[in-house]
């Protein structure tokens, strides 16, 4: 049997594998539970803990309202950082295998962002849906694109983690402790404005999406700022991906 | 049956699809002071041939895995070049397939790797599956089914697009005695067509079947004549396959795996 010279054309190779990846993530019946369970347990979880708070002098928000914010913040971006990391860490003998048969990393990678993307979005809307339940945001859209801004930035995370730490647990822990950090500082809790806390992953979504949900308007040097922390976390991923995951490569 | 008749003077046999040269590996723990350092590859030399099949025999942890993912190119050696010419097969020891892809959809994916056509790859999935006898199971995920028939879901993906050279690592891990006989009947016809193979192997039985044998020793790749390596069992090989490479209840690993998922395959783990 002749192979096809220069094979499927990339395209066709992207389609499968990201089929591939998001058929892996639907059987995984963990996966599923976390995409259900996780969005109102965090959102309301974090509203009902913050309910108790009296009005804080520099935060004119309801802190129920705060609380439901900051969780739909987490909720998104860990649920998607979480399947990046499950993803890449589970099928890293695999993909291997599938790169020393002729499956471009660069192909492989972008699939497996694919279905990130897939499962950010979705995390998204199922978050964004729980948090309508309780609050009205102003700006349903542009709070939407933010959630889809939180899960895809930190579905890049998840799957850097899984690259330079292929252990489920382990990397679950360096996670759970970054985005913990990371929405605790871009919670406006604290008032803390330094160059290391604006340079966290979920800063600048995080401010875009408060605006949009108790103010209605789009910080465009907040927009900028999100799609740039993407930018960095892709190019960073890009350089880890293909040269670190699936095994140590000539 | 060894395939000397496939490498005659002017046969395919001539043809050197694979060489490698001084190959050295070692193993060392990334962080200092803690774990030990294996030297796992020293020097070693091997050549295969258009149409031969070649044993790789050895101790467990002689580095014949290790040998086999550098031929492939899947891991890097320390020192050493490996040169291949045509397209190269490789059955991994351990099965590296996605656990929740059905059979099926393993085959369409890889199949896409190699850069087949779909109909191509179906044509391949429906021959393999014929032969090695995993039809009724293509509708399964991989996950489901028993360490025998995920063995042979392994081997399937190595042979695929018809490869120019075969890299086995111990393919038969689990088969029933009818698979592990239409393994060498298929291996049989692949050389006859100019394939060459080389495959890890323990079964001192199986060394008549191979033209030649290397033998992985302290580092050291020595090819020795087959038919004197018969007789030696002091790698630790196993005498006859029929107790060792067929599942263990002799039911030929037809059913499923357990229900929670686990491989049940027979462990031949080897630690390097």
């Amino acid at each position: 049997m002749a192979t096809t010279g220069t094979g499927r054309a990339t395209a066709d190779r992207l389609t499968t594998g990201t089929a591939a990846h998001l058929r892996s993530f639907l059987r995984e019946p963990v996966h599923l539970a976390l995409l259900v369970a996780m969005p109102p347990l965090v959102v309301e979880g974090y509203g009902r803990a913050m309910s108790s708070f009296p009005e804080m002098p520099f935060v004119s928000t309801v802190p129920a309202t705060l609380g439901r914010v900051n969780g739909a913040v987490f909720a998104a971006a860990f649920l998607a950082g979480l399947i990046g990391l499950f993803q890449v860490v589970a099928a890293r003998r695999a993909d291997d295998r599938l790169a020393i048969c002729g499956f471009d990393r660069a192909t492989l990678l972008a699939s497996r962002l694919g279905a990130v993307l897939a499962v950010a979005l979705a995390g998204a809307v199922v978050t964004f849906a729980v948090l309508r339940w309780q609050v009205t945001p102003e700006a349903p859209l542009v709070a939407l694109g933010a959630l889809v801004l939180a899960g895809a930035t930190y579905g890049l995370l998840g799957i850097l983690l899984g690259a330079v730490l292929p252990r489920e647990l382990e990397g679950s822990l360096a996670l759970v402790f970054v985005a913990d950090l990371d929405t605790f500082l871009a919670s406006g809790l604290v008032d803390v404005d330094t160059a290391l806390v604006r340079a966290l992953p979920l800063h600048y979504p995080h401010e875009l999406f408060r605006a949009a949900v108790l103010e209605g308007s789009v910080a465009t040097a907040d927009l900028r700022g999100a799609v740039a922390s993407l930018a960095v976390l892709l190019v960073a991923v890009l350089l880890v991906y293909t040269r670190v995951a699936g095994g140590d490569h000539a | 049956m060894p395939n000397k008749e496939n490498s005659s003077d002017d046969g395919p046999g001539d043809r050197t699809v694979l060489r490698a040269r001084d190959i050295e590996k070692t193993y060392a723990s990334r962080v200092p002071l803690v774990g030990r350092t294996v030297e796992v590859l020293d020097g070693a030399d091997l050549t295969l041939r258009a149409g031969e099949i070649v044993g790789i025999v050895g101790a467990n942890g002689s580095g014949k895995s290790t040998l086999l993912e550098i031929l492939v190119g899947s891991l890097a050696p320390d020192a050493g070049r490996v040169e291949r010419s045509g397209t190269v097969g490789w059955c991994p020891q351990e099965p590296r397939l996605y656990d929740r892809l059905t059979v099926a959809e393993t085959i369409d994916l890889f199949g896409t790797a190699y850069g087949l056509s779909e109909a191509e790859a179906a044509d391949a999935r429906d021959r393999l599956a014929d032969r090695l006898d995993f039809e009724r199971f293509l509708d399964y995920q991989v996950r489901h089914l028993s360490g025998g028939n995920r063995q042979k879901v392994n081997l399937a993906v190595a042979l695929l697009h018809d490869p120019d050279v075969l890299l086995l690592d111990e393919p038969y891990t689990g088969f029933d005695w009818e698979t592990y006989l239409a393994f060498w009947d298929l291996t049989a016809d692949l050389t006859e067509r100019g394939t060459a193979v080389a495959i890890i192997s323990h079964f001192v039985s199986e060394r008549e079947r191979f033209d030649r044998v290397y033998e992985l020793r302290d580092g050291t790749l020595t090819e020795r004549d087959s038919a004197a390596a018969t007789g030696d069992a002091t790698d630790g090989s196993v005498a006859d396959p029929s107790a060792a490479a067929v599942d263990g209840d002799g039911s030929g690993g037809e059913g499923l795996g357990d229900a929670d998922g686990t491989d049940r395959s027979p462990g031949t783990g080897e630690v390097v």
